[in-house]
């Protein structure tokens, strides 16, 4: 396996889409409810929480680049290749692999679980998954520039939903805010510890990478990205503190859906009815890249065709999308990999950053030597 | 089979070079000429006075009065000892040689006339094709209020007059080629050579090469084999019977093709943006013509979605209708005995037989009386309890915004896709209809026109062409060819002087 890929031009995508990329794959089912998790830890500084944890991913996103510039065009798979050598390149690979469908499951299970509790309570869990497991095979076998079409899409029809924030921010006080900083540090950082779950999604540029036109102008870019989800999670978290009343944000697992129900048109309504099922276009490329994802991996590191990788995998997260059935059980499964993914998307970059550059400056040294 | 054919091909080749040489009597050029047609009786066979010529041709095809006037009267009276001499004294415009019998066949079927000469190893063929078909009349399926009423006919000739009439550019090329192998029909390819990109060029070119069918009676037809391989539902190319709709897309770097017989013209590449776009559109004021889009892009909306929102929010949200409204809603539902889905379904089924009975019955008249009775039925259906009031104004509604749609072909497949999305809404609510309208952004993301993104300008992002797609702004911001067709020379006009003038 090479280290250096160097997909076909006419796959290649404009530097800019980035900006979609990064930010479709960040904003996703998570934003219905982290309000509530980040407010336990940080009461009405939990906002201060939510810029802590938007920084951390600034310096992230630039170490990632970093590491994948230095091979040119390159992926995580070729680089865990190129770093830890063969057996073991191919154990992290298979663990990045497993990642990435592991996160594929539990977008997919909460986003269901929404959809069971506000719409329909009654219909089964195999329906939904299979249904929406079908449309992102349907996305996959498209091709990148595809899926990178649905984070466009996703991004640019649901900027509507930013007009509704005007009906809550009618009844919000932001008096509610006070005292700032009232939180000592590490409440502050335990809340911004728990974004996790809601802020990943950027780690996705170590596959995306080598399919990017104009490499040196990524940098930019993947910050507009991040910046703009920064925003978004910030504008939500402000107006979750200002809206609800700290009890009522505790006790209600949802805030950002809830603040949907106040909303009343002329001709609608009960728009989050709507916002729910409208959520399937945004979770969709999520969906659709954590699975691309995983199938490239298999493709990049063990040379299995794609096609027999998607559906194996597509069975899997089917079948075990029915054993993850209740409420206790989704959560604790949601505990588990945010602990995992905190250290898989946070820590593990500046690691591997770290292990790059060392093995770059031996290969120097080794041709020096020669 | 084909390996078959291979090994045999030169042996054959030898024989039929053999076969295919003008006979040199005359006795054997007839008998060869009958034979080769199957003995019609429609073939004529003139011994023109003293002069020792022989005038062979399919009777039925050519113009017989030119036959008289230009080809029997000069040379009756005179005699000739070669063939080159005739052929002075001819006044038809278009006469060429040949020297093989299949070329001859060919042209004898394409309404020439062949002059033979005992005793010479080649014929004359002039061609005099009968002028069978219509004149140019208005454009009746694609109908403007401003702008030029001129429709395409069945003529490939007339047909290419009209455009470059249009165009009078020496750099609007013309490319011929011959389609079916039994009905062997011309047609042409049309592009603005150093706008038109080569390279698609060269693509319709091989895609048409590669046809292998006996015949072709239509351009929409020839679409349907040229389209990008796709089972989409979508059209992929535009057909349109105005001329100057083609001439407009010319000058934006597109190519057009043209098949003789048939009074539709294939434009491509075409985006799915541009079906909702009319000649209309850029003949009025820009503030109009954005108005124009932005109703037809709502009514799209309507079209698809409309009666499925209706049948969602009956079926399973009753909580997202305004209290106002359901007072109303249920009043009218009170007296239907089918579930909401049943319902529409019955009465879509009903307008799309009371359309196609429209389309079906021969006058426009037929049409007028399908929508009248359509409303008096309808109005009977909700009198007997049959459907509610408000789905009655929200299928009109829905109906009248497919048929907004510039592009019939489009509006059909709007009028299709209403009828999936309904029993989506039906069994699953407000999620079936999303989960189809996600389905149908990734059919249409994976969509190609003649190898270019059929999403565009929307993905991949051309932000330069927005100015001419949902909206259009005036043509001072407008002097850019669109990244659709990869034009060689991206500026229709000097955007500097057009700030200026424009």
């Amino acid at each position: 396996m090479k280290v250096h890929y160097q997909p076909k031009p006419q796959s290649l995508l404009s530097s800019f889409l980035l900006i979609f990329i990064i930010q479709a794959n960040q904003v996703g089912i998570g934003i219905h409810g982290f309000q509530r998790v980040i407010f336990m830890e940080a009461k009405q500084d939990g906002w201060i929480s939510v810029l802590v944890a938007g920084f951390a991913t600034h310096i992230v996103v630039f170490v990632i680049i970093k590491t994948l510039q230095i091979y040119g065009s390159t992926d995580i798979y070729g680089i865990h290749h190129e770093v830890y050598g063969k057996w073991l390149g191919k154990l992290f690979n298979s663990l990045y692999i497993l990642y990435c469908l592991w996160i594929f499951l539990l977008i997919l299970k909460n986003y269901i679980e929404v959809l069971q509790t506000w719409v329909f309570p009654t219909v089964p869990v195999w329906l939904f998954s299979f249904s929406i497991l079908l449309l992102v095979i349907y996305g996959v076998t498209g091709g990148i520039r595809m899926i990178v079409g649905v984070c466009f899409f996703s991004i640019a029809l649901s900027l509507w939903i930013f007009v509704f924030i005007v009906y809550p921010l009618r009844y919000t006080d932001f008096g509610h805010l006070l005292p700032v900083m009232e939180s000592s540090l590490v409440p502050i950082l335990k809340g911004a510890y728990k974004m996790t779950l809601t802020i990943l999604g950027f780690e996705i540029l170590y596959v995306i990478y080598p399919y990017m036109e104009k490499k040196e102008k990524l940098q930019k870019y993947a910050h507009i990205g991040v910046a703009a989800s920064n925003f978004v999670y910030l504008l939500l978290m402000l107006l979750a503190i200002g809206y609800f009343s700290p009890g009522q944000l505790l006790s209600t697992i949802w805030p950002t859906l809830t603040l949907f129900k106040i909303v009343k048109l002329p001709f609608i309504e009960r728009i989050e009815y709507f916002a729910v099922t409208f959520w399937l276009l945004i979770i969709l490329p999520n969906l659709m890249l954590y699975l691309w994802a995983a199938v490239r991996g298999v493709k990049q590191s063990f040379g299995i065709s794609q096609k027999k990788t998607l559906w194996v995998f597509a069975t899997l997260i089917f079948v075990f999308s029915l054993f993850i059935n209740t409420r206790i059980k989704i959560n604790r499964f949601n505990d588990i990999f945010a602990s995992l993914a905190f250290y898989f998307t946070f820590c593990y970059p500046l690691v591997l950053y770290a292990f790059a550059l060392l093995k770059k400056k031996i290969n120097t040294y080794k041709e020096q030597m020669k | 089979m084909f390996f078959i054919k291979k090994l045999f091909s030169p042996k054959d080749e030898v024989v039929t070079k053999d076969q295919d040489l003008i006979p040199d009597t005359k006795e054997k050029m007839s008998a060869e000429f009958r034979k080769r047609l199957h003995y019609s009786t429609d073939i004529l066979e003139n011994q023109v006075g003293s002069s020792g010529i022989t005038i062979f041709s399919i009777s039925t095809l050519i113009d017989k009065t030119m036959f008289h006037q230009d080809i029997i009267d000069p040379i009756k009276n005179l005699s000739f000892d070669s063939i080159q001499n005739v052929m002075e004294h001819l006044s038809v415009g278009e006469i060429k040689q040949a020297n093989q019998m299949e070329k001859v066949i060919k042209s004898a079927l394409d309404g020439d006339v062949i002059i033979y000469l005992a005793g010479e190893t080649s014929v004359l063929l002039a061609k005099i094709p009968s002028r069978v078909g219509r004149s140019l009349t208005f454009a009746e399926n694609e109908t403007h209020v401003i702008g030029p009423q001129i429709a395409f006919n069945e003529s490939l000739i007339t047909n290419i007059a009209l455009i470059r009439n249009y165009i009078k550019d020496p750099d609007l090329c013309v490319e011929d080629f011959v389609i079916g192998s039994r009905t062997n029909k011309s047609g042409s390819i049309l592009y603005l050579s150093g706008i038109a990109s080569e390279q698609m060029v060269n693509t319709l070119r091989q895609r048409i090469d590669a046809i292998k069918i006996d015949g072709i009676l239509d351009s929409s037809v020839l679409l349907q084999l040229i389209e990008d391989k796709s089972l989409s539902l979508f059209p992929l190319m535009l057909l349109t019977e105005r001329p100057d709709r083609v001439c407009d897309l010319l000058l934006k770097g597109k190519l057009a093709v043209l098949v003789d017989g048939s009074s539709l013209a294939i434009v491509c590449p075409h985006s799915f943006m541009e079906f909702f776009q009319a000649m209309e559109d850029s003949n009025v004021n820009w503030q109009i013509g954005t108005f124009y889009r932005l109703l037809r892009l709502i009514a799209l909306f309507f079209s698809v979605f409309l009666t499925a929102i209706y049948v969602a929010c009956l079926t399973f949200h009753y909580e997202v209708i305004p209290q106002t409204l359901l007072v109303t809603l249920s009043e009218s539902r009170a007296r239907v005995p089918f579930p909401p889905i049943i319902e529409a379904l019955l009465l879509e089924f009903f307008l799309e037989l009371l359309r196609e009975a429209g389309a079906r019955l021969p006058t426009k008249v037929g049409q007028t009386m399908g929508i009248v009775g359509g409303i008096v039925i309808g109005t009977a259906a909700v009198d007997a309890g049959f459907t509610s009031n408000i789905l009655i104004i929200i299928i009109a509604l829905a109906a009248l915004g497919s048929f907004v749609t510039p592009s019939y072909f489009m509006g059909n497949v709007i009028r299709v896709l209403r009828f999936p999305l309904i029993i989506l809404a039906g069994f699953w609510g407000f999620y079936g209809i999303m989960y189809g309208f996600c389905f149908l952004l990734l059919h249409l993301l994976r969509q190609s026109s003649l190898g270019s993104p059929y999403l565009a300008p929307f993905y991949p992002p051309r932000f330069a062409d927005w100015k001419d797609s949902i909206i259009r702004l005036p043509l001072s911001f407008t002097y850019k060819r669109p990244d659709l067709s990869r034009p060689e020379n991206e500026n229709q006009y000097d955007p500097i002087k057009a700030k200026e003038k424009n």
